[in-house]
């Protein structure tokens, strides 16, 4: 609707919610990154003074240092598995040729659909009896798990906007079965399988829940290791970690806009 | 370049029949018209040409070969889409190339000459390096039709690739289709619903009737003597009047007004093919058959005049000089040698 | 290999994989929430609603996460229309600034509202300073706190399930809807808000489903005294250790959301089919 057709009071009110709106979504980051510069034991907002202590004694503590690089760990082996896995079901599912489809794209999703918390204690249960203790690699399986829905669905949403004579059109100029995914498909699916595989990224890097379920002593990742320190005793340097968190979904955000378009996947 | 041959082709999809049985020889060289409207199975049996569809039944030879169970990409035809199916993430020389990369066909350098000679023959040399997105759809175009022919393939497959195009363009793409076609010889299937594309491009015409070959002929005679009255339906806007033959010879209209038709017929009931631009139209009192005039279109140059005749709907195609107004009675008069009669 | 074999092919990595980690896990779990010492039992199940401690937990979590799906519902929908309507470069910001806080962990952002909502956080204070609170003024470990930071995390999904459905209206039918008499109010209620009515319904069923399950938000906002059924399953595994319960509660949890999610799915089947 053209903007004169809205009456001014209605875009003076639109204005005021947007404001408000915008200040309650980024409150709470805007305090974590202002806790983080404090000169302060304790933690307040606004901070007293502005020092970078706390990302010293971030940088320098083992505990805080080796939950990143298992986090990190994760996650770029998230990245990978979920993006080859997923991206793989995608194809297999926009060409639309296994029987089921429908019930196969729904039994790719359902990981989106049910809660976290219910699979955490099912992988948790699962692992043990079958197993024994967990590991490493049942993080990265469960992380999988999770990311995969988002990986197919990206991938989906972009393939299912190419012109879907590609394909045929390369098979009558002589391409054969890995030609035609090297060449068309994936090429085709790019965008989507990138957004998804930040996606995956991400979901794995500050995943809670799972990670919870599945800690144990030298299993701990970040945002486990922050969730602990917040439940026993927080200083600002909780809030050092969390801003490099943050600063590090910025960039993520920025890369996939900047590489892929972000409104195409924030509604898909 | 290669001659096509089909054998008693049958396709169903699940219980639906698409096609009962087409057998089709197609010389090398030719140029062949699938005509049809939506749904005829004309475009499935150019698919199946193609190997993008199997067959239920029958045979499908391409250069005395058997191809019927060949892939598509094993089969040496090239295809033009109706969307045009460009690769959208290679320029336009890697597409016109990509044929010829997937087939192994040359070295680099070969290929590369390949793909300037194909862009000169669509006039497209200057766009080289374009991404398929910023061409329009008359270049876009014109690079699916490099792309197709520059592999220089045994069959090249047309699936109604102007109907996307404005009239103008399309008209231009003909005379370029026509030209390239003198120039290649290449064995040439066009799939169109499009009448005046089919006659002024093809070397023979395929009528195509639910899944059926209703008629095949050249253009001229396709269209100056359709088998049925299907036929004669698809091809030109004829007028279909139905009649029966009286004892004296001449044709005896649902109202009793009587035509002479010019020729010895048995008795019996027929159906009278009046082609638009064969009918002349003059005032009530002239010699002729009596017309009601229902509706004037006035197209510029000429104009079209919806008619009733004999309780029948028909228009015919006239010069401006006189004008008839809704309710006015006219005479309509045709050459006898120029009405077609189908038996009914 | 036909075409067939090879989809399967691309598919089956996946499909083994959720096979084997998903629901096999989920299988397991199912059948530990009825095992007890001498064969399948439902002991655990009526251990948990015939205690009153944990039918207050349930009541909780079902009344809170409909007071956070009603909130999200009313921010979200005028936020997903404007987002809907603005210029594309507004747009854009907007989307970034609603996707910023959905990528960022869940803990990090609670812990900003910790910050926030502790005893001399900013919030009270400037309550206590406005003279709307007294001296006493608490918001932490109240209800209050995790309806409000559970709005936060849940709100970008509702905005932006609404914005898909809203984002595909035709604005031409709002202009149409003007030249037939509409105000601008009157063309939101008649032609905006039943067209994107699937949105809402879809979000809301995330947002509940979402709100019902999760724990870290309400544990760190509410405390140990307001436990919300996710973080009784939770405190079920990692303090008593006892499986089979949390087994057991982890079914109502799911059941619970089967029972909210199915008849939405059985209707949007229909509409589709």
């Amino acid at each position: 609707m053209a903007s004169f057709l809205v009456p001014s009071w209605v875009r003076l009110a639109a204005r005021i919610f947007i404001v408000v709106t915008v200040i309650f979504l980024l409150a709470p980051l805007v305090v974590v990154v202002g806790v983080s510069f404090s000169e302060s034991q304790f933690i307040a907002f606004p901070p007293d003074g502005l020092s970078l202590r706390w990302y010293q004694t971030v940088l320098s503590d083992t505990v805080y240092t080796s939950a990143f690089w298992t986090s990190i760990r994760i996650a770029l082996l998230v990245t990978v598995s979920a993006t080859l896995l997923g991206g793989a079901a995608a194809i297999a599912l926009h060409r639309r040729m296994l029987p089921g489809s429908a019930f196969l794209a729904t039994f790719f999703l359902s990981p989106l659909v049910l809660p976290t918390i219910i699979y955490a204690i099912g992988m948790l249960m699962f692992w043990s009896a079958v197993f024994g203790p967990v590991s490493f690699v049942t993080l990265w399986i469960g992380h999988t798990v999770i990311a995969i829905p988002y990986v197919v669905r990206t991938t989906l949403a972009v393939l299912s906007e190419s012109d879907p004579f590609l394909e045929e059109a390369a098979r009558t100029m002589g391409a054969g079965r890995i030609q035609r995914l090297l060449y068309v498909v994936i090429p085709q699916g790019l965008p989507g399988l990138g957004a998804g595989a930040f996606f995956a990224f991400n979901i794995s890097f500050d995943e809670a829940v799972l990670s919870l379920f599945l800690r144990k002593p030298g299993l701990t990742t970040l945002p486990v290791q922050i969730y602990g320190q917040l439940e026993f005793s927080p200083d600002p340097s909780v809030a050092a970690v969390s801003t490099i968190m943050i600063a590090l979904t910025v960039v993520l955000i920025l890369v996939i806009d900047r590489m892929l378009g972000l409104q195409r996947f924030a509604s898909t | 370049m290669a001659n096509v041959r089909l054998e008693n082709v049958k396709k169903a999809f699940g219980p639906v029949q698409v096609l009962h049985g087409i057998s089709l020889d197609i010389a090398s060289g030719e140029f062949v018209s699938l005509l049809g409207a939506s749904g005829c199975g004309k475009t499935t049996l150019l698919r199946i040409v193609a190997g993008l569809e199997a067959v239920t039944s029958g045979k499908v030879e391409i250069g005395g070969r058997d191809v019927t169970a060949l892939a598509p990409e094993k089969r040496d035809i090239s295809m033009m889409f109706q969307s045009y199916a460009l690769l959208p993430h290679l320029s336009v020389a890697e597409n016109i190339r990509f044929p010829l990369r997937m087939r192994g066909i040359g070295s680099r350098e070969q290929q590369h000459e390949k793909v300037l000679a194909a862009l000169e023959t669509v006039q497209l040399g200057h766009l080289a390096d374009r991404k398929p997105r910023q061409l329009s759809g008359g270049q876009q175009q014109r690079v699916a039709l490099a792309r197709a022919i520059v592999s220089d393939p045994q069959v090249l497959l047309l699936d109604e690739p102007l109907s996307n195009l404005d009239a103008r363009l399309r008209e231009d793409m003909q005379v370029e289709l026509i030209e390239i076609h003198k120039r290649l010889k290449l064995t040439t299937i066009f799939v169109t619903h499009d009448q005046e594309e089919a006659l002024s491009l093809s070397d023979r015409i395929v009528l195509f009737n639910a899944g059926k070959v209703e008629q095949q002929d050249t253009p001229a005679d396709i269209y100056a003597q359709p088998a049925t009255e299907f036929a004669s339906n698809f091809l030109g806007s004829a007028n279909l009047v139905p009649a029966e033959i009286g004892s004296d010879g001449s044709a005896i209209l649902a109202d009793g007004q009587s035509l002479a038709v010019g020729r010895e017929l048995p008795v019996g009931k027929v159906s009278l093919v009046l082609r638009q631009e064969d009918l002349s139209i003059a005032a009530e009192d002239a010699n002729g058959l009596k017309a009601t005039v229902r509706t004037r279109v006035f197209l510029g140059a000429r104009c079209r005049y919806i008619l009733d005749l004999a309780g029948e709907r028909i228009q015919i195609l006239t010069g401006n000089d006189q004008t008839f107004a809704a309710g006015d009675t006219v005479s309509l008069s045709i050459d006898p040698a120029r009405i077609r009669i189908i038996p009914r | 290999m036909s075409d067939r074999t090879e989809n399967l092919l691309l598919a089956a990595p996946g499909l083994f994989l959720l096979a084997l980690a998903f629901f096999l896990p989920i299988g397991q779990m199912l059948a530990l929430s009825v095992e007890g010492p001498e064969g399948p039992t439902l002991a655990h199940f009526s251990r948990f609603l015939g205690d009153g401690f944990y039918l207050g937990v349930l009541w909780r979590t079902v009344r809170l996460s409909l007071i956070i799906t009603v909130i999200c519902a009313l921010i979200g929908f005028p936020l997903a229309y404007i987002m809907a309507r603005v210029g594309p470069r507004a747009r854009l910001w907007l989307i970034i600034l609603v996707i910023l806080p959905l990528m960022t962990s869940v803990v990090v952002r609670t812990f900003g509202w910790v910050v926030l909502l502790s005893r001399n956080g900013l919030i009270p204070e400037l309550l206590r300073d406005m003279g709307l609170a007294g001296r006493t003024f608490a918001l932490m470990q109240t209800e209050t706190a995790i309806v409000i930071g559970m709005v936060h995390v849940l709100l970008p999904f509702m905005a932006l399930s609404i914005l898909g459905v809203i984002s595909r209206i035709d604005t031409r039918l709002e202009e149409a809807g003007r030249t037939m008499g509409c105000s601008f109010l009157q063309t939101i209620r008649t032609i905006v808000l039943p067209l994107s009515l699937p949105g809402v319904v879809a979000g809301s069923l995330l947002v509940f489903t979402l709100s019902a399950s999760s724990f870290v938000t309400p544990n760190l906002l509410g405390g140990p005294r307001l436990q919300v059924l996710a973080a009784s399953i939770y405190k079920s595994v990692t303090q008593t250790l006892d499986w089979p319960f949390a087994a057991a509660q982890a079914v109502i949890l799911f059941a619970g959301i089967l029972l909210v999610l199915i008849p939405y799915v059985r209707l949007t089947a229909r509409d589709n089919g």
